[in-house]
């Protein structure tokens, strides 16, 4: 089986770990990993800003850098959605790119969704001696549907004791540009988060989006908590969080 | 029309600021987040019991909404002509001036010098409190929140909760001048008596005016009836006593027959409060009989057009769905940091931050469609399946299309497009971009202030990267 490994332009700049622990999920799992090279962003920032052509061009650079492999695999809720639910309308009216829009949505996997639906893994390499919450991302969880697949994945992790907070669907207050935009409101909002992830005292949170991760990162500490570590799922599963 | 209407929207960012520090307002919504979601849960899951599924029951409404609006002229014509045969008039109001016209043209032809009211938003779109205090009829709210606010001067925060931003103590402190009485410490044990002290004022008032004035949560085509759903009884007493009643209300609020009534009726209260019915239905239809003894001598209509006809057929048709249930604010992240106040004119929340600038021009309300994280909490949950996020997005886009976006804005999305299809030199600025970053870190590896996005950093670090890219050192794994 040969894949293409879609790393996102955030993990890419932010923080490289994740693509290597996907990379390592996938190929302990046996996946014959390709990434592109031309890879950038899948344009969701310029969808997302209401600029249209801006996102259809992206989109189809992505298309055609994600075509003829057997599945494309992507570490990242919001991005998935992008490829999987957003790239087909936007290109709908496109004859000449409507079908390939189609045809690498259908391939394009999130993570969690692929190692769990796809694979069906059983085993996975990490190991985490501690207690760790799952924040669930909007994108992957209202636009993907992803609720189970990471749950049961972290339950395979060796020492790893999950304990879920209260509201763990609100969303972080992120949202891409409105955290810089409304900073105060963003902030707010993710107050409220960090009071849940203090009301579990779990040692990690963990989810499936490196935005929604850096946003409650940079607030835990700027609140003072020191201590509860911020994880993506992909390295708690890979064994490579630094613990 | 548009010029005609007071909104503050454009400043939606600096009122948000505002309301973001300000303490009592955050208490407040503290205490009434749980509950609502709390209680639309429970009504939800209750659904059950009747052997009902929410995504099966919740296509029902969206398909009998569905067929309303995408015959609007068809199903107005009915409901005109069978109101009227039942005794009502039917007036139209193109826009927020006309509803105010034929108002006061009522009062002044019935002598009418005091308006009781029970809940209506589209009264609000009219400013019709004021016009009315302007022609001397004293216009008196009866809905307890409303009746609040009305002595606070203020504007409905929410659209089924309109105090809902107001404190105990600030009630106290409002009823007791109100009133005249020395003010007391209040816990909300004290809720039920001061209800009851309110609802003695406003006996006197229910006795003395000569009109009533209400919205209406439905118009039944098929009986050319009103539909109220109240949970306090002021919306009996507001639609039979007086001699008039005026009921206001949107030209969208129809539904063919009292059947789709009864289906939409299962999921509004609970999406609303989570009762599985609320506490009052009433059916108001024609005039009182010649050998009944309950009733108004005369009934009006006024359905308002106000922006809605416009939206019918076009890319923000699935709008017209909306039943003002309130559960999209209810679980809206951003509107449970800030009130409604801060969204500026009548609606707040994700159906307001569409319903604003198509109300009122795009150009007058440019943040609202931006002042969502995109969680889609609010689609999730709404009744008639209205995909709030995707009308907000094709309000940005419709933004974007007629350039309403800042220059800046604009300029930097450009660049970084025209740099994101450049992967050769994307890399070499990411490469920078990520030493950089990593320069400006702490010890602790955190970035404190960023002067590109002092947005995020005012709030919040950010953890900084290494400060070499994933495409470079894959690059230098694959050499080696
Ligand atoms: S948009 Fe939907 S959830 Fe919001 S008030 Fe209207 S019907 Fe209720």
């Amino acid at each position: 089986m040969r894949l293409a490994l879609y790393v996102t332009c955030l993990v890419d700049l932010m923080r490289p770990a994740i693509g290597f622990a996907s990379l390592r999920l996938l190929e302990e799992a046996g996946c014959e990993v390709v990434v592109p090279p031309g890879q950038t962003c899948c344009g969701q920032p310029a969808w997302s800003a209401g600029n249209r052509p801006l996102a259809r061009d992206l989109a189809k650079k992505a298309i055609a850098e994600l075509e003829g492999y057997d599945y494309v695999v992507i570490p990242s809720g919001s991005c998935s959605d992008q490829i999987r639910n957003v790239y087909p309308q936007l290109l709908a009216d496109d004859p000449a790119w409507a079908a390939r829009a189609q045809a690498v949505a259908a391939c394009s996997y999130e993570l969690s969704c692929f190692l769990k639906d796809v694979l069906q893994a059983e085993v996975v390499p990490g190991e985490f001696a501690g207690s760790v919450t799952y924040h669930d991302s909007c994108k992957g969880l209202r636009g993907l549907g992803i609720k189970a697949q990471p749950r049961a994945l972290l339950g395979k992790v060796r020492g790893l004791m999950l304990a879920e907070m209260p509201d763990c669907e609100e969303c972080c207050g992120f949202g891409g540009a409105f955290a810089v935009r409304f900073g105060d409101v963003s902030t707010a909002i993710v107050d409220r988060k960090c009071e849940a992830i203090a009301a579990v005292g779990a040692d990690a949170v963990v989810g499936g989006d490196l935005g929604c991760l850096l946003n409650i990162e940079g607030r835990l500490r700027r609140r003072g908590d020191n201590r509860t570590q911020v994880l993506h799922l992909a390295e708690v599963l890979a064994g490579l969080a630094p613990q | 029309m548009k010029a005609a209407v007071h909104s503050q929207a454009m400043h939606f960012q600096a009122r948000a600021g505002v309301q973001v520090a300000n303490k009592g307002l955050q208490k407040a919504l503290e205490k009434a987040k749980p509950l609502f979601v709390g209680k639309r849960a429970k009504g939800i899951a209750g659904l059950a019991e009747d052997g009902l599924g929410f995504e099966e029951l919740r296509s029902t409404c969206e398909a009998i909404r569905r067929r309303v609006v995408d015959d609007l002229d068809v199903w107005l014509e009915i409901f005109e002509e069978r109101a009227r045969a039942s005794g009502a008039e039917v007036l139209w109001a193109r826009d927020g001036d006309e509803i105010r016209r034929h108002v006061i043209d009522i009062a002044r032809r019935h002598g009418v010098t005091k308006a009781v009211k029970s809940k209506s938003m589209l009264s609000e779109e009219a400013r019709l409190n004021e016009a009315l205090s302007a022609a001397g009829i004293r216009p008196v709210e009866t809905d307890l929140g409303e009746y609040i606010i009305q002595l606070a001067g203020e504007a409905p925060s929410h659209i089924i909760a309109p105090a809902v931003h107001k404190t105990i103590g600030e009630v106290e402190a409002l009823f007791a001048k109100e009133h005249g009485r020395p003010a007391g410490t209040r816990t909300s044990a004290d809720i039920p008596a001061m209800a009851r002290e309110a609802r003695a004022v406003l006996r006197q008032h229910f006795l003395s005016a000569e009109m009533g004035i209400s919205g209406a949560n439905f118009l039944i085509a098929e009986s050319g009836s009103a539909a109220l759903v109240t949970n306090e009884g002021n919306g009996r007493m507001v639609t039979t006593l007086p001699r008039v009643h005026v009921v206001i209300t949107g030209i969208e609020k129809i539904v063919p027959t009292l059947e789709d009534f009864a289906t939409l009726m299962r999921l509004l209260p609970r999406s609303a409060t989570g009762q599985s019915i609320s506490n009052y239905v009433s059916l108001l239809t024609g005039t009182r009989g010649a050998n009944e003894t309950e009733g108004p001598e005369k009934t009006v209509f006024i359905l308002v057009d106000n922006g809605r006809a416009a939206l019918a057929g076009s890319d923000f048709s699935d709008m017209l769905r909306c039943i003002r249930c309130g559960a999209c604010m209810n679980h809206c992240p951003v509107y449970f940091s800030l009130g409604g106040h801060a969204y500026g004119w009548v609606y707040p929340g994700p159906m307001g931050s569409v319903l604003t600038p198509l109300y009122t021009g795009i150009e007058n309300a440019l943040d609202l469609p931006h002042a969502s994280t995109g969680c889609n909490q609010c689609g999730s949950v709404c009744p008639v399946n209205i995909p709030l996020p995707a009308l907000m997005h094709r309000l940005r886009e419709i933004q974007d299309e007629r350039g309403l976006r800042p220059r800046h804005e604009r300029f930097a999305l450009r660049a970084w497009g025209w740099l994101a299809a450049r992967p050769g030199l994307y890399r070499l600025l990411t490469r920078r971009a990520a030493r950089y970053l990593r320069w400006l870190a702490d010890d602790s590896g955190r970035i404190r202030v960023l002067g590109l996005a002092p947005g995020w950093s005012d709030g919040r670090d950010l953890p900084a990267p290494p400060g070499q890219t994933f495409h470079e050192l894959y690059a230098a794994r694959k050499r080696a």
